[in-house]
């Protein structure tokens, strides 16, 4: 017997895997897309409990993951088990790497906070003096975004600033700020912050995933086919062109492995799944620096303050209540000389309560105060952009394998004097801000998680126009094999302060629309 | 590959158990179409649903990971840091020593020393200041070992140097929140009315089609 070829084989199904899919079925490509776990039906697959009857009260099996800290007992399920797809680190420089392997990936739980990179991302490089710009601009990726805002439903208030480019929004009625976000608001103007709002994919019934906007279209043309449970182990080769044939895969449960055979191969399968398969393929590397440029966001910084006339239980009408956000307003200038490049956004959050473990009491005296503050709280807590180190990499461990026998990742990301720098200056400002709004501060940290906790991992197949320092072109495509694509956060040259979802879907579009193009015109 | 088909497609009728018993029986020499007890039989589908007794009202825990001294010192340890408040069962109500000797018990070793050796710790000073294990304190005793022992941990993840302040700092957390996912807990804040907070539920995610062994 011998298997049809497929003009397309798209590797994973999560926001990327899923636009590439809506994008060439519809210019009629056939695609076959293989998806390393299982079809979730949470219909099924839920089910109530009360927390006093889970095994472990909440608290979930002890080690079983030590590294997803977004993990609680409710869900421990939905995340990679560790076990099954180890990685490796340096003990002393723990790596956070928070994986879903289901149909429609990560797109199932994301935050969907959604922004566009400026100019001030995409051209880094000029501001900051050490050339590391993307090979596009804000403009280049624009008529993208705009359509991906579309689907997804984006709900944002338009302001007008380059830093913060506006988009595609539905119109989204916030109401009228509380008093306290007034009052922080006109002091962050003295300080050259802006006050706008979050910004959020609504999607369709609270869901903004690639399963229900992106893969029903893409099945109904009747030119995709998803197959589950299949790991891809290697994209294989020809040895006649040196072009990409198809790849070979595992079943998940059998361990039986198959080959399937393709015309193009889009890799989609999250930063770093993608770079392993490469890494563990041999191909795409001719520029050295597959797997390096490994970076995210700095999470964790956070000041909370407390509103002397919101205490003991008082809330005066419209004080307390609802959120701001800041976009970047750190180093937009060249003459903006500071000990950190590159910059962070500010979330502020009203209304809030303290934690027990702000305070050194405990019993009676410790709920008076919890009593005390509740209601009361300002929050302030950051996303801040790691620069792209070649450093910060991750490599094939070959004496360890999953449980496929697949080698796995060995991380190495360390953080800097520039991440700790930022950290500091985020906390000190935040803190100098409820200062001057007359609060007082119950509790202040400048420290942050490991990388990768953001779940934003970007950069190990990063873009550029000389293929001598960079993986793919710009257009998503490998400098090495133009038949390959590679359409994940894993083709950014930097990761910005923002959620890169947005930026991941625009650019998968793009790449796929371009992909269309040149196989009509048999470019590929 | 057709005798295959043949009872797919039986299997697809409304009255395929009837249609199967008019068969022949199969050649021993091949392989039966189904199994010999893979299959119960149709009463399987109908069996009765009998109400359940949770086991932790059956019978009270062993307790098995801590030294009777180490124990004592979390039984009172849980005592002191969260005693029944506003209508509210405490700690050791809510039993939440047993239920951290299970739970540092099941955790990496790391977890482990953190507490055996704060535990140590508690009965040292006890001892030191007042000639007694930390579990025969009265109250103003055991505050006195404890207050300096306390410290605000803005960040979690962020431990306090001093190895027997971060032990105190995470057995309180702990404490707290085996305390408040009680079941006592939760039966005591429905019978009084309060609603929301800790002790309440969530959807809990079962295993997705777990890999297949046989």
């Amino acid at each position: 017997m011998t298997a049809k070829e497929y003009d397309v084989l798209i590797v994973g199904s999560g926001h990327s895997g899923g636009m590439a899919a809506n994008i060439l079925t519809k210019q009629g490509v056939s695609c076959l897309m293989l998806n390393a776990g299982p079809e979730p039906d949470f219909e099924h697959n839920r089910v109530n409990k009360a927390v006093y009857e889970l095994p472990y009260r909440g608290f979930g099996q002890p080690g079983r993951l030590p590294h997803v800290f977004q993990a609680n007992e409710f869900n421990a399920n939905q995340w990679v088990d560790e076990n099954e797809v180890p990685y490796t680190h340096d003990p002393a420089n723990p790596y956070n790497w928070v994986r879903v392997r289901l149909v429609g990936g990560r797109s199932l739980f994301w935050a969907r906070q959604s922004f566009r990179l400026s100019d001030f991302e995409f051209k880094a490089g000029d501001l900051e003096g050490n050339g590391l710009n993307w090979p596009i601009s804000l403009a280049d990726l624009d008529p993208y975004y705009s359509r991906v805002e579309e689907i997804f439903r984006v709900a944002g208030r338009k302001e007008g600033w380059p830093e913060f480019p506006d988009g595609n929004f539905i119109e989204t009625n916030y109401g009228s700020d509380s008093e306290t976000i007034k009052r922080l608001a006109e002091l962050g103007k003295q300080r050259g912050m802006k006050f706008s709002k979050m910004r959020s994919s609504t999607g369709q019934n609270g869901l903004a995933s690639s399963v229900n906007l992106l893969l029903p279209d893409a099945m109904a043309t009747g030119k995709l086919e998803m197959v589950s449970n299949a790991i891809v182990r290697e994209i294989s080769t020809s040895k006649d062109t040196g072009l990409v044939n198809g790849a070979y895969f595992v079943d998940r449960h059998s361990r039986r492995e198959r080959h399937v055979k393709a015309r193009v191969v889009v890799l989609a399968a999250g930063t770093l799944e993608s770079t392993r398969l490469l890494l563990n393929s041999g191909i795409a590397n001719s520029s050295g620096v597959l797997g390096h440029y490994l970076h995210d966001q700095i999470y964790g910084i956070s000041v909370v303050s407390s509103v002397p006339e919101a205490r003991d239980g008082q809330r005066p009408q419209g004080l307390m209540g609802g959120s701001a956000f800041i976009p970047r307003f750190r180093n937009l200038k060249k003459e903006d000389k500071r000990n950190f490049i590159k910059g962070y956004c500010v979330l502020i959050s009203s209304g809030g309560s303290a934690s027990p473990n702000m305070f050194a009491d405990y019993g009676e005296e410790l709920q008076k105060k919890l009593d005390h503050y509740a209601g009361s709280c300002v929050s302030g807590s950051i996303f801040g952009e790691r620069p792209a180190r070649f450093e910060n990499h991750a490599r094939i461990n070959k004496n360890v394998s999953d449980a496929w026998g697949i080698p796995v990742l060995h991380i190495e990301v360390k953080d800097g004097d520039n991440e700790l720098n930022m950290a500091k200056d985020a906390a000190n400002t935040i803190e100098e801000l409820f200062h001057a709004a007359g609060w007082d501060i119950i509790s202040k940290t400048d420290r942050f998680y490991p990388p990768g906790y953001s779940i934003h991992e970007v950069g190990t197949c990063r873009m550029g126009d000389n293929p001598k320092t960079s993986v793919l072109n710009k257009y998503n495509q490998s400098h090495d094999i133009k038949n390959l694509f590679v359409v994940d956060g894993s083709a950014f040259v930097t990761c910005g302060w923002q959620n890169p979802t947005m930026t991941i879907l625009a650019l998968s579009m793009r790449a796929s629309e371009y992909l269309a193009g040149e196989m009509k015109k048999r470019n590929v | 590959m057709k005798r295959r088909r043949f009872f797919k497609a039986l299997a697809a009728l409304p009255a395929a158990p009837a249609l199967l018993s008019q068969q022949p029986p199969a050649n021993p020499q091949t392989p039966s179409a189904q199994p010999p007890g893979g299959r119960g039989g149709r009463g399987q589908a109908n069996i009765p649903k009998f109400e359940l007794t949770p086991a932790d009202l059956a019978g009270d825990p062993t307790q098995r990971f801590f030294t009777p001294q180490q124990f004592s010192a979390l039984r009172k340890l849980s005592e002191v840091l969260m005693p029944p408040l506003r209508g509210n069962p405490g700690a050791v109500e809510c039993g939440a020593p047993e239920f951290l000797d299970f739970l540092i018990g099941a955790s990496p070793a790391e977890r482990q020393k953190l507490y055996r050796s704060g535990l140590d710790a508690l009965n040292a000073h006890a001892k030191k200041q007042h000639n007694k294990a930390f579990a025969e304190l009265s109250s103003t005793e055991a505050d006195a070992v404890l207050r300096p022992l306390l410290a605000p941990v803005p960040w979690v993840y962020d431990a306090p140097k001093d190895s027997t302040v971060h032990f105190v700092s995470e057995a309180h957390r702990d404490i707290r929140t085996a305390t408040q996912n009680s079941r006592e807990w939760a039966e005591a804040g429905a019978n009084s009315g309060r609603r929301g907070g800790f002790g309440g539920g969530g959807a809990y995610l079962n295993p997705i089609d777990p890999i297949y062994k046989g």
